[in-house]
């Protein structure tokens, strides 16, 4: 008889007899319990938001990095173990600069993607003379928004190093409940302020607490202007207008 | 301290490479002569190479290392495709050419390069480096061994230096075609380098037209894909004494 | 020994366990990188052979070298082979250092070896052959540790003949005639004066007293050369090396010579 599927858990990177890798599985399990996060992609360019989760008023809420930028023309907002995330923004970062340096242009989203996607199945036991690993794969999936020569782009990366091109995209706790509202109302051609506005609506349905300008946070990649986190006053702004 | 034999890695393999930069168009020229000291190697070794219908680059110095350069240049473009789905274009395949070289500071390929071809906005280019990657944009530029002869022969004749009067701000395809053919006749006939034959490569843009390339003797197309730049070869013969 | 008992019983890489006392000189030392270590390791080349020389005809290529080996001034060895066939279609004739030609002898044979093992239908032919020996070459000398040689390939595969000359630069060319070392000074100029244009008429015998003619200046002038010489030809029908030849010399001018050496008047 087929031994039950805990016995498979113990080799990180061992197939069950169902052909499942489990550590993978279950790091994806993890991006559930993250924040929501949400991108759309328009002809004008690609919107991101993150519900922050305040866990307590005496958080400073600006000190919560849940949206960062990779290149002038790239930005990513992240879900799940939020702290693995670092390590695969800063091979982003050092793969786009290593590429304008090497080829004087800027790198296109989907290659920077796929740099990124090429850590996540680095984990597992090494060799003496090979480099150490990760003992266990990342639990954070990223949505990378950026503009390249095939115009504004926005993919999903999650912890099978599983790459995809998306239109409009929620992850997180509230992921299905958003996946749905952005399914039903998304179109392709939104401007920037409807994308915006459709954003926050979906923010607004899956958090707990009342939406302001203080718990989500909302960014943008646009040819002219680039990678930009909305300052408090734009923000503010945006939130009035919806 | 007795005097030790030393292995020199390097050697000259004469020869002489140029490119002009047409408005639409781009020359890259080159001798097919190889030396080395008095004697003549060959008389085809090409220094001329294409290495997409858009950039031909002409190496010249030391051949070994010449051809090796070409070699993983090319194999650069390749993984550049696979990688990024793809053509490099042409500004970035001059920032890896220095990238390159100047990886090997330290034990430089002993050769001076010539990019020519089509920049992303479809206007003639030609780009020049130095052993270890110094490298700049240009209008044109000779190298090799008898580059003081034609260097100052193309700045007079295309940039009209030290000349009075009106000029015209493009030259023409036949008239470059021309510059390029008296500036290695002259070459052969006073540099013992240079000779046999004259290849020269000319990418057109997108959409030019081709017609003044009809009927040009020993022409030959060598693009390789539709609806894009095409890139001809042209095969001369020079003095061979 | 190894300190870390999470490491005991696990398949260990003897190259980089610093804890490694046996064998000793196997222990990974500092590592310089080749311009430190530059002076030591120049060479120069101590059994050497001289020219090779080659060219297209009707039929195929046709090769020829003389049997001597030298040791600087004395004339050591002089049975020698220099021409060497590999595989089936491809000739290498090989000037300068004999020891390394007989390494690149010993690499080759295990190329064709791995060739023949793979079964694939495809073989080496002398342009694989060509571009292998350029990168050996090149590689080597980016080492700054050159395998001293000049060498021409030649061969015969699928109706085209093959002909390319590569040194311990890495310099690589081709031309329907060539030849190395003084043969290039001396009988490569007898050589484009008769082979040039005539390659696709010039028959096997017309060839053969091309290769002599020249092989006889050479013997005359080259004072590093001897009056015995092996003939390749490599066709359609395969590689073929003749036994030694000798080309006929006229010496009694000698006699007259007056004002140098011993005689005086």
């Amino acid at each position: 008889m087929f031994l039950t599927r805990s016995e498979y858990d113990r080799g990180v990177n061992t197939f069950s007899p169902e052909g499942r890798l489990f550590q993978v599985e279950y790091a994806i399990e993890a991006i559930k319990l993250g924040s929501t996060t949400v991108g759309i992609a328009t002809p004008q360019g690609v919107v991101l938001g993150v519900e922050k989760r305040v866990q307590s008023p005496l958080l400073e809420a600006s000190s919560i990095e849940k949206i960062v930028e990779i290149d002038r023309h790239l930005g990513c907002a992240m879900s799940g173990l939020t702290a693995d995330a670092r390590t695969m923004i800063d091979h982003a970062r050092v793969t786009s600069q290593n590429h304008a340096f090497t080829y004087d242009e800027q790198i296109k989203v989907e290659s920077v993607t796929q740099a990124v996607c090429d850590l996540a199945l680095r984990f597992g036991e090494s060799m003496d003379n090979e480099d150490a690993m990760m003992s266990r794969p990342f639990g954070v999936a990223l949505l990378v928004a950026g503009i390249d020569e095939l115009g504004p782009q926005l993919f999903h990366t999650d912890p099978s190093g599983t790459m995809m091109k998306y239109e409009a995209k929620a992850i997180g706790s509230g992921s299905e409940a958003a996946q749905a509202e952005l399914q039903d109302k998304y179109h392709k051609q939104m401007s920037l302020l409807e994308a915006y506005k459709l954003t926050l609506s979906v923010l607004k349905q899956v958090m707990e607490e009342k939406l302001d300008q203080h718990n989500v946070q909302l960014a943008q990649v646009t040819l002219d202007g680039g990678f930009e986190i909305l300052n408090e006053t734009k923000l503010r702004e945006v939130i009035d207008a919806m | 301290m007795a005097q030790q034999r030393s292995f020199n890695p390097y050697t000259e393999n004469g020869g002489t490479i140029l490119a002009i930069a047409g408005a639409d168009f781009a020359v890259v020229a080159g001798d097919t002569r190889q030396t080395e000291g008095y004697s003549i190697q060959t008389r085809y070794a090409p220094k001329v190479f294409r290495l997409t219908d858009k950039a031909v680059l002409a190496v010249n110095g030391f051949a070994a290392d010449g051809n090796m350069f070409v070699k993983k240049v090319k194999q650069r473009l390749e993984w550049y495709k696979h990688a990024h789905s793809k053509d490099m274009p042409l500004q970035s395949i001059a920032r890896l050419i220095q990238t390159m070289l100047y990886a090997k500071r330290f034990f430089p390929y002993y050769v001076y390069n010539i990019l020519g071809g089509i920049d992303e906005q479809g206007k003639g280019a030609v780009y020049s480096f130095d052993p270890v990657g110094s490298y700049e944009r240009e209008t044109c530029r000779a190298a090799g061994a008898a580059q003081s002869l034609v260097q100052p022969f193309l700045d007079n004749q295309i940039y009209f230096k030290n000349q009075t009067g009106e000029h015209p701000t493009h030259l023409p395809l036949p008239h470059v075609l021309q510059l390029v053919t008296d500036s290695f006749t002259g070459a052969t006939e006073r540099h013992i380098e240079v000779g046999d034959g004259l290849e020269m490569f000319v990418i057109l843009a997108r959409g030019r037209g081709s017609q003044e390339l009809e009927g040009v003797a020993g022409i030959r197309e060598v693009t390789t894909s539709d609806e894009r730049e095409r890139v001809f070869v042209i095969n001369r013969d020079l003095k061979r004494d | 020994m190894d300190h870390f008992p999470t490491n005991w019983g696990r398949p260990r890489s003897e190259a980089v366990d610093l804890y490694n006392t046996y064998p000793l000189h196997n222990r990974p030392g500092p590592k310089a990188d080749a311009f430190t270590e530059g002076v030591q390791r120049t060479q120069a080349p101590i059994v050497t052979g001289t020219s090779v020389l080659a060219f297209r005809f009707k039929d195929g290529i046709i090769m020829a070298a003389d049997n001597l080996a030298s040791y600087g001034s004395l004339a050591r060895f002089k049975d020698v082979q220099r021409l060497i066939p590999v595989g089936a279609y491809t000739v290498i004739g090989g000037g300068g250092d004999m020891s390394d030609l007989q390494h690149i002898n010993h690499l080759l044979e295990g190329l064709i070896i791995e060739e023949l093992c793979e079964e694939d239908g495809h073989a080496l032919g002398p342009a694989e052959i060509y571009e292998y020996l350029s990168q050996v070459l090149y590689a080597r000398r980016s080492k700054m540790d050159p395998l001293w040689n000049s060498l021409l390939v030649g061969g015969f595969k699928d109706g085209k003949s093959f002909l390319g000359y590569v040194d311990l630069l890495g310099t690589t060319y081709t031309a329907s005639t060539l030849a190395t070392g003084y043969g290039s000074m001396i009988a490569q100029p007898l050589l484009r004066k008769y082979v040039e244009g005539r390659e696709e008429t010039l028959t096997e015998d017309e060839g053969k007293k091309i290769i002599e003619e020249c092989m006889k200046v050479l013997f005359y002038r080259d004072a590093r050369s001897i009056n015995k010489y092996q003939i390749a030809t490599i066709t359609e029908k395969g590689i073929s090396i003749s036994e030694s030849l000798s080309a006929h010399t006229e010496w009694s001018f000698a006699e007259k010579i007056r004002g140098y050496g011993a005689q005086t008047q």
